[in-house]
């Protein structure tokens, strides 16, 4: 009989607990949150009170080092192809073409300084299949590869989220590759006629000729 | 039928009222507690719960709709109104689609008997208070139909449970109002708020007048927070253990019944127990000296004005209840109702009728 | 039972006793019901199916059925590179990224046999101490919600919104962090990280208390969950549980304690078990209250470390990443304490690929479901969902 009633009493004296608390947050409800990032020195001092934040209106900052979504400077890419190599869900493609030799300084720098060996025409990143992982970020040489902390980057079509950073127009790579053959064809030529003329060193066997010139290289490699 | 026809001259006047040939006064007396309880439903019932309990976590509740998000309401009916009216194939289509009418009619019949000042109340039944804890039970029926009619086991579990649920905590709920009864002598509503006014305010009051009147009081109180399905003891809905209980199956319009339904329950239990505990429309303010506070805060306009924020206070404590509390399983549910609230209902009954006779 | 046909079903009652003998009583006038619970259904934490067969509202026999989330993680991996396979490991549990990343490359550590810098084991331990108190929160509010108390799940939310602002400051992102990463991390933290999280442990403390009066106190809660779904200690052992969900049953048994790693060894916490006075030895309140009380315990491991973490001057955390990843022959099981149990990892080289060549993910989750017929066995409906709640499942780890 004793435990019935102290039963009955540490119920209403838990509930009684409970229903302060919850009214204590009621009367708290005058005072909001900040909206300061984790950054800053004043975070901790302004938890108090509602924590909602009205979204687009306001929002909490993105770190820095915040990975979303994916940006390519393409003006520093060399194309490379580590980042299409290392990502784990292959969202990244990229085709590249090789610059010919009189188009390097055409072609450009880097702004590390590094002479850029390849056009890319395609560097498409579909941003809805990207798990946000940074892998590829971490491999890019020139870090033009980067995690933009922008977070909100919705559409309406899924293929809008494919992102297209290939700087190339449709002629200029149509231009490029028939450049590319053009030296090829004049390399091979002048292999074939250092052939002719007996000029290869010993030991080393005589280049091929190739049989027909193929379509550019696509994916081709820097180390290559 | 009439109990006080002094009472009621206002509201026999304006039924009297005829423009031609329409009964205009009628159509106002109807129409006038419809309004409050849409207006109450769309704001303080949906609006004020989504709000009160956004504040007690912390957060900000509804915003977009309106300032404040003060239409969001509306908006939600709106969207309700719209979405398609489904019947499930298997289910059984006459219970299913009867139970939320039974429901709403209902909850929404015993507003009947409420009275909202001296001289307004829709019938002054000399069984009012009987007539009350009679049609609220009704709604049994309701959650039985739609339960078995939606061919759904986990709204027949919710179905079964509530039925169970409702029909045992009628017996405590019913004695606790029966104590109340026996103070005033009387199961007219309008009696009831008659007896507890005076010049004193709410020293008149059974809960303050009465030193035993606090028991019945908590025990209706928690009765009637199972009897109206909130927590903790919303088992029959219980969202995480089946779902949505006996509504289920239930979308649009029959749904957003469900849901007025609820609401009007809960505000006819808060201002029951209002009027057999708290004087009902009798305010509460004492007279002091030169200072008459009582008179200058009666009349019919007040009248309305106590008794419906008495019954708000109750409401606010039934949400708060439910934003702070677990829900208790089905047999702790029968324990508390069988084995406490009874047994304490029969001693509060045994001391009222002990008080009665002796004081 | 399999043999019966359905009217004969109908017609019998069906009694498995303890040793599994099934006994039928015939022309007993009640029905079973097979109810499907899941995988939507609001208490199942995520898509698990429980196939109940009741008896009104007890439960007869409940059959967990799985895979609906599963996503070839160990099938993956004999594709991917090591390092890429980090951040698979926090797709298994999501609520504990950290803890799952930093067993996966204590693995692939010991098959490489590299040294880590002291700085790099003091952060890994603050940020899978901060994910344990994290997923912990999103345990027990949930658990709330399981048990009607919506309450302490949003306060348990606002309090690890911090904790993702704090991980997503030094990793990224907020709850797939691919921030552990094999010898090193991907980011050293920002300056002012140590100040941060001493303030968010300041800040936490109360909130722990006032989160235990508000549900763990409760008598309502208490009611609900003392004496439901009892795990006796032989049988969880023998159902290779682990965590909380073992502890919750009075082993003492933390594989930071026990098969110790990274720098927990240095450090000066408790295990907690339940005593018995609050609780029934083994029942969910035991599971729960191991849970509050880790997270106490975490708090107090991250003030040791933020105490005794070294200040390194121009401090690169990826300085001894291995530029290629690949290990000598051999085999690995490498495990860690998760939230929920040990989480291990069973990795084979074959010594000449830059991939595994098998990753076997032991998932504390999918072992410590596995116990769920036993334990569901003549229990309410209200408590089969208690005891779902009280094992703490995610899903993303059961089906991996």
């Amino acid at each position: 009989m004793s435990e019935y009633f102290s039963n009955i009493k540490t119920g209403a004296t838990t509930i009684a607990t409970g229903l302060s608390i919850t009214l204590r947050h009621f009367f708290n409800a005058v005072k909001r949150k900040g909206d300061a990032g984790i950054d800053d020195a004043d975070y901790f001092n302004q938890v108090d009170g509602l924590c909602t934040l009205q979204y687009p209106r306001e929002a909490v900052p993105t770190p820095k080092i915040g990975r979303y979504r994916l940006y390519n400077d393409i003006d520093d890419c060399i194309g490379c192809c580590q980042c299409e190599r290392a990502c784990p869900v292959e969202c990244i493609t990229i085709e590249t073409i090789k610059t010919t030799a009189d188009d390097l300084a055409v072609c450009g720098k880097t702004s590390g300084g590094q002479q850029k060996r390849m056009w890319v025409p395609v560097f498409d990143i579909d941003v809805a299949k990207c798990m946000t992982c940074g892998i590829c970020v971490s491999v890019c040489p020139t870090d033009c590869l980067v995690h933009s902390p922008v977070a909100d980057f919705s559409e309406f079509d899924v293929r809008n989220m494919v992102y297209h950073y290939g700087n190339l127009s449709k002629i200029e790579v149509e231009a490029k590759k028939k450049k590319l053959e053009e030296e090829k064809a004049a390399k091979e030529k002048a292999a074939a006629e250092a052939i002719a003329r007996g000029e290869v060193p010993a030991g080393r066997p005589a280049p091929k000729p190739k049989p027909a010139p193929g379509p550019a290289p696509v994916g081709g490699e820097a180390g290559e | 039928m009439s109990q006080s026809p002094s009472l009621n001259t206002w509201s026999e006047a304006l039924s009297g009222f005829y423009i031609g040939w329409l009964p205009l006064g009628l159509l106002i007396v109807a129409a006038v507690p419809l309004i409050f309880i849409a207006l109450y439903a769309l704001t303080y019932g949906v609006y004020g719960e989504r709000k009160i309990s956004a504040f007690m976590q912390d957060r900000l509740g509804p915003m977009e709709v309106g300032k404040w998000g003060i239409l969001q309401t509306l908006a939600d009916i709106l969207k309700l109104l719209q979405k398609e009216d489904i019947v499930p194939t298997a289910a059984d289509k006459f219970l299913f689609v009867i139970g939320p009418v039974i429901m709403f009619v209902g909850s929404f019949m015993a507003f009947v008997v409420l009275p909202y000042g001296p001289a307004f109340i829709g019938a002054d039944l000399n069984v009012g208070l009987f007539y009350a804890i009679g049609i609220v039970s009704f709604e049994v029926v309701g959650i039985l139909a739609s339960g078995w009619g939606s061919n759904n086991k986990w709204a027949l579990y919710g179905a079964i449970r509530s039925v169970a649920q409702i029909v045992s905590y009628e017996i405590p709920a019913s004695i606790a109002l029966l104590c109340g009864a026996m103070m005033a002598g009387t199961l007219s509503m309008q009696q009831f708020c008659v007896l507890q006014s005076g010049p004193y305010g709410f020293i008149h009051y059974y809960l303050f007048s009465n030193p035993i009147a606090w028991l019945p009081f908590l025990i209706y109180f928690i009765a009637s927070l199972a009897e109206n399905n909130r927590a903790p003891f919303d088992i029959p809905e219980a969202e995480s253990e089946l779902v949505a209980g006996f509504f289920t199956e239930y979308s649009g319009m029959k749904f957003a019944m469900f849901f007025l339904a609820e609401y009007g329950s809960m505000f006819m239990v808060s201002a029951i127990i209002s009027i057999v505990f708290l004087g009902g429309w009798a305010s509460p303010l004492p007279n002091i000296g030169g200072f008459a506070l009582n008179e200058w805060t009666s009349g019919p306009v007040w009248g309305a004005f106590w008794i419906i924020m008495k019954a708000f206070f109750f409401i606010f404590v039934q949400m708060w209840l439910r934003w702070t509390l677990p829900r208790l399983r089905v047999d702790q549910l029968m324990f508390l109702c069988w084995k406490v609230l009874t047994p304490f209902a029969f001693i509060a009954f045994v001391l009222t009728a002990v008080w009665e006779i002796y004081k | 039972m399999q043999e019966l046909g359905k009217a004969e079903l109908n017609a019998t009652r069906i009694i498995r006793q303890d040793d599994n003998r099934v006994v039928i009583e015939k022309d007993l006038d009640t029905e079973y019901m097979v109810l499907s619970m899941g995988p939507q259904h609001p208490s199942t934490h995520g898509v698990l199916r429980l196939e109940c067969i009741t008896d009104g509202e007890v439960v007869v026999e409940a059959e967990p059925y799985l895979g609906y989330l599963h996503r070839c993680f160990e099938k993956y991996c004999e594709k991917l590179d090591y390092p890429s396979i980090v951040p698979y490991t926090d797709r298994m549990d999501y609520l504990a990224g950290m803890n799952t990343e930093l067993a996966y490359c204590l693995g692939v550590e010991k098959l490489l046999d590299i040294e880590i810098p002291r700085r790099v084991e003091f952060i890994r331990v603050i940020v899978s101490e901060l994910n344990r108190i994290a997923s912990h929160l999103v345990a027990i509010g949930t658990y709330g919600i399981d048990l009607g108390a919506f309450t302490p799940f949003l306060f348990c939310f606002r309090d690890r919104e911090h904790i993702l602002n704090l991980l997503e400051w030094i990793s990224g992102a907020r709850m797939l962090y691919n921030y552990i990463w094999i010898g090193g991390l991907a980011y050293d933290v920002p300056p002012d990280f140590r100040k941060r999280v001493a303030e968010f442990v300041a800040y936490f403390r109360p909130k722990a208390v006032e989160l235990q009066e508000l549900l763990t106190e409760n008598e309502i809660f208490v009611k609900r969950t003392k004496g439901v779904g009892i795990m006796p200690a032989d049988v969880a052992i023998n159902y290779a549980w682990s965590g909380p969900m073992l502890r919750g049953s009075g082993v003492k048994w933390d594989l930071r304690r026990n098969d110790p790693y990274s720098i927990y060894p240095e450090l000066d916490f408790d295990v907690p078990v339940p005593d018995g006075k609050f609780s029934d030895i083994g029942d969910s309140l035991s599971r729960h209250l191991v849970r509050a009380l880790e997270m106490t315990e975490s708090l107090k491991i991250i003030e040791q470390c933020l105490d005794r973490m070294p200040e390194v001057d121009g401090f690169n955390s990826r300085a001894l990443i291995p530029k290629k990843i690949r290990p000598k022959a051999g085999e690995v099981y490498a495990r860690a304490e998760n939230p929920r149990g040990e989480v291990g990892f069973y990795i084979v080289s074959d010594g000449k690929s830059t991939k595994p060549l098998r990753c076997k993910a032991r998932s504390s989750c999918f072992v410590n479901l596995s116990a769920m017929k036993d334990l569901s066995k003549g229990q309410l409906i209200p408590d089969l969902v208690a005891i779902i709640g009280s094992i703490d499942i995610v899903l993303g780890e059961v089906d991996r």
